[in-house]
């Protein structure tokens, strides 16, 4: 299969459908956190998608959602100041959800016993817009060493959407994804925007090179501006931080395809089966030839 | 300090970092505070094809190879459940009893791990996933498990007789004076001293030591279960 063909069918694989049973399950959780948030607080806060699902930079295989929970500018229903807001958000949702408290955000896991701490990979991130034009808003920073951020949630979402990179954005996240690389994935979709600036009309395959190679070449490491706040938003610690593992990465990434091939960085794709993805599971397990049965400790 | 397997060892870990990537390239070997990590994304295999993908983490122990290995999935897809066999206070995945892996002969082998235990797990976990029953069956929770297991691998069905022949198996080389673990109140020579050798083959003393140890601990738990509260 031509390359940028077969990198076409990765990212089709990684398409997670409207009527997906995780969206659909994602979705669920997004009207109860509505409605949890919204009988908790008189003055109704703005309940949005963000990241990748607003973005449009979703994959299958590694996907949080993402949704804001904004307070208008002199609304005071959830708290003074943004640290009781993001508490008294945090206290909303622990009526249903187990809360586990990010920087920003409150991620949801589970709290009942079937699904008893589990993923549902759903951060909530509460805040309060700047102003009337609802449009720049202060988010809380827990344990940071500053304690509240600016940001802009339409400026990151047309930033993202007018690149015409997303299709590169969405493939360097499953590369991220399974390589466990640590750098900020916000961080991560900066650099690759800034290094395809003017290569959005290239094909798949040469962004990526283009983008490894660029992470490779630079011993130091490519220094990018939060569009929504460019002085309030040092990343340059962040990206130094994780330059070192990005670099070696792209290095290895470099190596692999021209020794290897791409299916050796992607796997294999998907190509059209009569079996479900059970039935192939029950086939797998009958040809085991030492099984195991699993077990549970008390306690 | 006891120094770690790796310390003692270097090139199995040299070997390991070479040879996991080469069979699973999303997954990494690495150091991290002293113990060693497996992390990454595990594929799922139905022959060449990909079935599925877990992100994992699997911890090896500082006595590696004799104790078990301990895996978690980390991408959040699995219930902390005892119905989904992941320990509910830690997360652990218990993908088979740790003694029924020790004293299989390829313990040694991360590979064989991966290939064996871990990929039946998760396979199950698809299955699961689907309302379908466990591929290979289930093991029971906590203490009746582990007699289900060493029962098997024993060829004994009573527990207290059990219980006995671990405690002589996890001694060096059985001896013909011992009483019989078999409760006959013989000598071991009149009785079956055959047998414990040919389970002595199968069962070394580790594994046997194990064994017990893990008994204790359940029993421990259930007899803290059942404390009345204050």
């Amino acid at each position: 299969m031509d390359t940028n063909k077969y990198l076409e069918q990765v990212l089709s694989d990684q398409i997670l459908g409207d009527d997906s049973k995780e969206l659909k399950e994602l979705q669920t959780h997004r009207a109860d956190v509505e409605e949890l948030l919204s009988a908790s607080f008189a003055s109704k806060p703005i309940i949005r998608y963000a990241g990748s699902k607003a973005k449009g930079t979703l994959i299958k295989e590694y996907y949080d959602l993402d949704i804001v929970c904004y307070f208008p500018s002199d609304c005071d229903a959830a708290g003074k100041t943004l640290a009781e807001i993001y508490e008294n958000v945090r206290n909303a949702l622990r009526e249903k959800y187990y809360v586990e408290e990010k920087t920003s955000a409150l991620r949801l896991k589970g709290m009942s016993s079937v699904d008893y701490m589990r993923d549902f990979h759903i951060d909530v991130v509460p805040g309060r817009f700047t102003d009337d034009t609802r449009s720049d808003c202060f988010i809380y920073q827990k344990s940071a060493e500053k304690c509240r951020m600016k940001t802009n949630l339409d400026v990151h979402i047309t930033h993202m959407k007018s690149s015409g990179v997303v299709d590169a954005v969405r493939l360097f996240k499953l590369w991220k994804a399974r390589r466990g690389i640590g750098i900020k994935q916000f961080v991560f979709e900066l650099l690759i925007i800034d290094l395809l600036s003017g290569k959005k009309e290239k094909p798949i395959s040469e962004q990526m090179l283009h983008v490894w190679t660029e992470i490779a070449d630079h011993e130091e490491a490519i220094h990018v501006e939060d569009p929504a706040n460019p002085n309030g938003n040092d990343l340059n610690a962040v990206m130094d931080a994780a330059w070192p593992g990005l670099r070696a990465a792209a290095q290895d990434a470099l190596n692999t395809i021209k020794w290897s091939g791409w299916e050796s960085i992607f796997g294999a794709v998907t190509v059209e089966k009569s079996f479900s993805v059970t039935e192939r599971a029950q086939r797998a397990a009958a040809s085991v030839s030492t099984s195991n049965r699993p077990w549970c400790p008390r306690g | 300090m006891k120094k770690s397997w790796y310390e003692k060892n270097p090139a199995i870990l040299h070997a390991m970092m070479v040879e996991i990537p080469a069979k699973y390239p999303d997954l990494r070997v690495m150091v991290e505070r002293g113990a060693v990590f497996i992390r990454g994304n595990l594929p799922v295999m139905d022959g060449t094809e990909i079935l599925d993908r877990f992100q994992i983490e699997i911890k090896l122990p500082s006595d590696f190879p004799e104790s078990t290995p301990v895996l978690k999935e980390v991408g959040g897809r699995i219930p902390w459940h005892g119905d989904r066999h992941v320990n509910q206070s830690t997360g652990e995945a218990c993908p088979i009893v740790p003694e029924e892996w020790l004293a299989r002969p390829e313990h040694g082998s991360m590979i064989a791990f991966l290939d064996g235990p871990v990929r039946n797990f998760f396979l199950g976990q698809i299955l699961a996933e689907a309302g379908q029953p466990w591929p290979f069956g289930e093991r029971s929770h906590g203490i009746d498990g582990l007699f289900e297991a060493y029962r098997e691998m024993m060829g004994i069905s009573d527990r207290d007789a059990i219980v006995r022949y671990l405690e002589c198996l996890s001694r060096d080389i059985p001896k013909g004076h011992w009483d019989c673990p078999c409760g006959s109140g013989k000598h071991l020579r009149n009785c079956h001293l055959e047998q414990l050798r040919a389970l002595h083959a199968k069962i070394p003393a580790f594994v046997a030591q194990s064994a017990i140890a893990r008994i204790d601990e359940q029993l421990q738990l259930v007899k803290r279960m059942r404390l009345p509260q204050r």
